[in-house]
């Protein structure tokens, strides 16, 4: 008789199966949550650290005074008035200081206005693909279809490189098709793989020069620096020595402390509501295990009575209705992963079903409706056996 | 000979201050091994009550219950188990499982007492050929007749071998021919397994084979008739 709660489930299948679906559909709308969530934090460090990759680690975001960097406010830099880090102490002489334009824009693509981020960049030095990205499969930014764009040849205001435009292939562009930026055209020669910025933003790689030339208005600054750390240097120290250099006055953070800023503006922000929103998805799984539980033990209240006048144990009773509940939630719970699984696949932003959170979620999940159930089958318990001589 | 049930001056009051009603007032009855008692009385007037003070489902308002010679503790007894080793219960509404067969629903109850699936099947089917339903085995109850679900019924009351069963106007949802076989198999029930039967029922036939029959009125006792 292990298997009287099987036979009670297989009884009252309509109600159980629906009880599956609705932890399913919870679970599934938990893990998106989460999965979308994942997905926003892989997107809002991958740029980051596909530059750190580039440099081999150590680097230094330089911003404004004050901006919080480019990621976090309003920053402009004469590129070569950061000309005298150079020299200083922790500095790696052998990499060249690396300006860079990273920039929010609205392109026009195949005639409709999208969010984009240009990335503005030397070629050669720190910020976006090089010749390497070509053919090198370890390299941050490969693969690489199609080409590079031509630089610049000369820095000046006059020296502007062929328009051309490296872009992510989410943009659904082709290479030779063009794209407006800032009024201006530019030719698609190259096309990226899923290198994009939070929310599924794609990024646009273009000479500095002509970042400089439309979403600067032709103004020869940057928003960015890119300094490395020299062998041995922590980078951390470096940027605390460059916010103290004087008579530069500079905002100067390592790579971790961007993606947490990145994230903290771009992520965590947005997604507070989404975090209390899942809070409250697991605390409605639970309530809906908990009523359907207890609407199904008042329906069987006299069975239960019965079971308890013939002798049944509070414990005898709890542990049927916890084994009902648990297998009900377990099922639920599993269905609800592969849904996910799958649902992610075709989902418009890109989404992250971890195994660990997976794991962590079908431990939540059946903790609350055991919880859940746990009430509902004290309740049970405590149903009088007297109803089973008059059924009430 | 020794009662295995003995209450005295049991007392059921239901509700209080004025919409308190006197279920059972002031009862001393006593239960022999093997004995038939049927107890009669109008409708209200307390002899279900008696029979669920008695088999341990209520708590009396004061008196004392014995069971084997052991008095009840309701403070720190667990009364669950008492009514699994020593009490069997039949009720007016069959009360059999719906999901579960004519065998299943008596094993359960020896699930419930701890024993083991192989042993409860070969007694269940024992118990089930007792009560003329060896042919009945994997019927649910929905597939039974009214008589047949009150055989199981039986059936279940005896699976943990009680000192007495008490069964519950066992033939009112039934008609006069399922009626009479079950005053039969009660008495053949009784008499085989030496198993004390009280039952509490409106059905006179079975007054001509119980060996006491105690009438109910108001909550007490009225007259005890000894065959």
């Amino acid at each position: 008789m292990k298997r009287v709660f099987l036979k009670d489930m297989a009884y009252r299948k309509a109600r159980v199966i629906l009880t599956i679906i609705s932890v399913a559909c919870l679970v599934l709308l938990i893990l998106l949550m989460g999965g979308m969530m994942n997905g926003l934090n892989l997107q809002a460090r991958d740029y980051v650290k596909s530059v750190d990759r580039q440099a081999g680690s150590g680097i230094v975001w330089l911003s404004s005074e004050r901006s919080g960097s480019t990621f976090a406010g309003f920053s402009l830099i004469n590129s070569e008035y950061l000309e005298v880090l150079k020299t200083a102490k922790g500095v790696d002489k052998n990499t060249p200081l690396s300006p860079l334009i990273f920039a929010q824009a609205r392109p026009i693509i195949n005639g409709k206005e999208k969010k984009a981020i240009v990335v503005g960049y030397k070629m050669g030095m720190l910020g976006g693909p090089s010749d390497r990205d070509l053919k090198d499969p370890t390299s941050p930014f490969y693969p690489i279809i199609g080409r590079l764009f031509q630089p610049s040849e000369y820095e000046g205001p006059e020296y502007v490189p062929p328009p051309e435009v490296i872009v992510d292939e989410r943009t659904g562009l082709e290479i030779g098709q063009t794209i407006e930026l800032s009024g201006k055209p530019l030719r698609v020669v190259g096309k990226t793989k899923g290198k994009l910025f939070v929310f599924d933003t794609p990024l646009l790689f273009v000479d500095l020069r002509t970042a400089q030339n439309t979403v600067l208005s032709n103004v020869l600054y940057v928003n960015t620096m890119l300094v490395k750390a020299e062998e041995g240097y922590n980078e951390s120290i470096l940027a605390e020595d460059i916010k103290n250099l004087s008579p530069i006055k500079v905002d100067a953070h390592t790579g971790d402390q961007i993606v947490k800023i990145i994230k903290a503006n771009y992520v965590d922000e947005p997604m507070k509501g989404v975090r209390a929103l899942r809070a409250l998805l697991w605390i409605a799984t639970g309530l809906i295990v908990a009523m359907i539980t207890y609407v199904t033990t008042l329906e069987k209240s006299r069975e239960i009575g019965v079971l308890k006048a013939i002798g049944a144990s509070n414990s005898y009773v709890i542990l049927m209705i916890l084994k009902q509940v648990l297998l009900t939630t377990v099922c639920g719970v599993v269905l609800g992963i592969l849904m996910a699984i799958v649902s992610a696949r075709f989902f418009p932003i890109v989404v992250l079903i971890s195994v660990r959170e997976s794991f962590i979620v079908a431990i939540i999940t059946i903790a609350v409706c055991s919880y859940g159930g746990y009430i509902a089958g004290k309740k049970a318990a405590s149903i009088d056996p007297m109803i089973a001589f008059r059924g009430r | 000979m020794n009662p295995i049930v003995e209450g005295i001056n049991l007392v059921k009051v239901f509700g209080e201050g004025s919409e308190a009603v006197v279920a059972v007032d002031d009862v001393s009855i006593s239960i022999n091994p093997g004995e038939l008692i049927v107890i009669m009385g109008e409708s209200g007037s307390g002899k279900t009550t008696l029979t669920s003070l008695l088999g341990c489902i209520l708590q009396p308002t004061s008196g004392r219950l014995f069971i084997n010679g052991n008095e009840i503790d309701y403070e720190s007894q667990d009364l669950s188990l008492i009514r699994r080793k020593s009490v069997g219960f039949v009720f007016q509404l069959f009360n059999l499982i719906p999901y579960l067969t004519a065998l299943e629903n008596v094993m359960i109850a020896m699930d419930i007492g701890g024993i083991k699936d192989k042993e409860a099947e070969i007694k269940a089917k024992e118990l089930l050929s007792q009560v003329g339903l060896s042919d009945r085995l994997n019927h649910r109850p929905s597939q039974l007749s009214g008589g047949e679900q009150q055989r199981v019924s039986f059936a279940r009351s005896l699976a943990n071998d009680p000192l007495v069963v008490f069964a519950d106007e066992p033939t009112a949802n039934l008609d006069s021919r399922n009626s009479a076989s079950i005053v039969d198999l009660i008495e053949k029930l009784c008499r085989e397994r030496k198993t004390a039967f009280a039952v509490v029922t409106h059905d006179a036939s079975l007054r001509k084979n119980a060996d006491r029959v105690v009438e109910m009125k108001d909550g007490k006792i009225i007259n005890i008739e000894y065959k």
